[in-house]
């Protein structure tokens, strides 16, 4: 018996992305195949790190007449966050180490596992 | 069969609009709370970090079972991404099912490189952190061998360390989408030209390599993701578990870790330019790394539709390896899902688990 199906405006949407994805990227993989494109993308990279650069400078400028942090210096403190956050971490890790090993079995610590697993059919 | 027959019930069809209605509206609703939402948690697992060096971090998740396998898995992740793909969310993480499936499992994860990193190159990755990172584990577990793994990038550090420290404590070796044939990789060849591309150039000026840049290789390789990524997004935005998933995946690609210069120069010069773990001439600390020294046990998973890492570019693992004992799963999905969602957890998981079981006791 044939069933005529009833309109799915859900699966008729995700199939017609679907496809519009897939025509895309291969427009997208034939268009970048040449050798032009490559070049063209080389320059395009070049030019985009020079606008970043004097981009970059101009805000400096600005954001120093403002009297504002500049993304460089906001990046510096980050960046000693980083270091600070790093050195806690050994801290509690030589502290813990420190903590564990002399002391005999303050708080009975979970029983480390048995490294004895085997797969299960060896078991059988 | 009369035409009348043919028509579809019209209980069916108020059933139907109803549903499309009640999408619309919640579609809306949800809409709102999506652009509203903060960022989505990950990780599913508890973990406790082992050794912090910069950049790297080593962590171990806690074991689930009383009783274990006796040979540690380290994974590398890629120098590009954070670890946490491997541990999305309860019934979607890889590290929990290997944990539910008894596996000892560390993680040499990365934060993003300060800028006094940008001179971290190949030599320290490999001959730094992942030594490092092995002895720990090896202390932690009390073994004196370990699976090593690696994902993407991560995959091709690993490999490199595999073929510079033969004879050392790996037991076993497994590539996640590993590139190692570079000439494969197609698009970043497009990308990074060596005619048109000036990477000494890049890296002097930034020092660091920023994520935007990398993400336009990827980009050009599939225009239309994004988009088609955001219609899909709308259209199941009732749907929660959709929302949720799309989130948690949409937070790790916005979390894309910027790269060493050194590391990315190397990349392009060595690795996408010559080839060299293919030609065999790539050096690293004065040694060369020959792949027919890896002659461990090696499992080699690629995704069917990876439009990243293709087929190809990871058959070395395959023809060039000195192992005799290597084994290849070609799994359907893509680069991202060989590592997360719950496609792999039904069909790719468990064959890694028959794989590796049998290998680690």
């Amino acid at each position: 018996m044939s069933e005529k199906q009833l309109f799915d405006p859900a699966s008729a949407w995700a199939d017609m992305v679907q496809k519009w994805e897939h025509e895309i990227n291969s427009w997208s993989n034939k268009l970048t195949e040449s050798e032009q494109f490559g070049a063209m993308l080389g320059q395009a990279t070049k030019v985009q790190l020079a606008a970043q650069k004097a981009f970059g400078e101009q805000m400096e400028t600005m954001l120093r007449q403002l009297n504002l942090p500049s993304k460089a210096l906001v990046d510096e403190l980050a960046e000693r966050l980083d270091t600070i956050e790093e050195s806690i971490e050994r801290l509690r890790l030589a502290i813990e180490q420190n903590q564990v090993e002399p002391v005999e079995a303050p708080a009975t610590p979970p029983p480390a596992p048995r490294r004895t697993r085997k797969p299960a059919a060896d078991k059988a | 069969m009369s035409a009348e027959a043919a028509q579809p019930h019209s209980d069916e069809v108020a059933e139907r609009v109803r549903r499309e209605v009640d999408r619309a509206l919640k579609r809306n609703i949800k809409g709102l709370e999506f652009l509203t939402a903060g960022r989505q948690s990950v990780g599913a697992m508890d973990k406790d970090l082992l050794w912090r060096d910069g950049t790297a971090a080593l962590y171990r998740y806690r074991p689930l079972l009383e009783e274990i396998y006796r040979v540690p898995l380290l994974i590398v992740s890629p120098p590009s991404n954070k670890g946490y793909i491997f541990d999305l969310a309860a019934g979607q993480s890889m590290v929990e099912y290997l944990l539910q499936r008894g596996y000892d499992v560390f993680l040499l994860d990365w934060f993003p490189p300060r800028r006094d990193e940008a001179h971290l190159a190949f030599a320290d990755y490999v001959d730094k952190f992942i030594p490092q990172s092995v002895a720990r584990v090896l202390e932690a577990s009390g073994e004196s061998e370990l699976t090593l793994a690696g994902y993407c990038m991560g995959g091709t550090l690993a490999t490199m360390y595999a073929a510079l420290h033969a004879g050392g404590p790996i037991r076993n070796f497994i590539a996640f989408a590993t590139p190692v044939n570079f000439s494969h990789m197609k698009a970043f060849q497009i990308w990074a030209d060596r005619r048109h591309f000036d990477v000494d150039d890049v890296v002097d000026r930034l020092g660091n390599i920023p994520p935007e840049l990398m993400l336009g290789a990827f980009d050009l390789m599939r225009p239309a993701n994004r988009t088609a990524g955001l219609l899909n997004l709308w259209a199941n935005m009732w749907n929660d578990e959709f929302v949720k998933s799309y989130r948690m995946f949409d937070r790790w690609a916005a979390e894309t870790l910027p790269v060493p210069g050194e590391y990315f120069r190397e990349t392009v010069k060595h690795l996408i330019w010559e080839n060299a773990l293919v030609e065999n001439t790539l050096e690293i600390g004065g040694r060369r790394v020959d792949l027919s020294k890896i002659t461990v046990p090696i499992l080699n998973i690629v995704a069917k539709h990876d439009h990243v890492v293709l087929h190809g570019s990871t058959q070395p693992l395959m023809t060039a390896t000195g192992s005799t004992d290597r084994e290849e799963i070609i799994a359907k999905g893509g680069h991202v899902s060989l590592v997360a969602g719950p496609g792999a957890l039904r069909r790719l998981w468990p064959l890694i688990d028959a794989w590796l079981g049998k290998r680690s006791v």
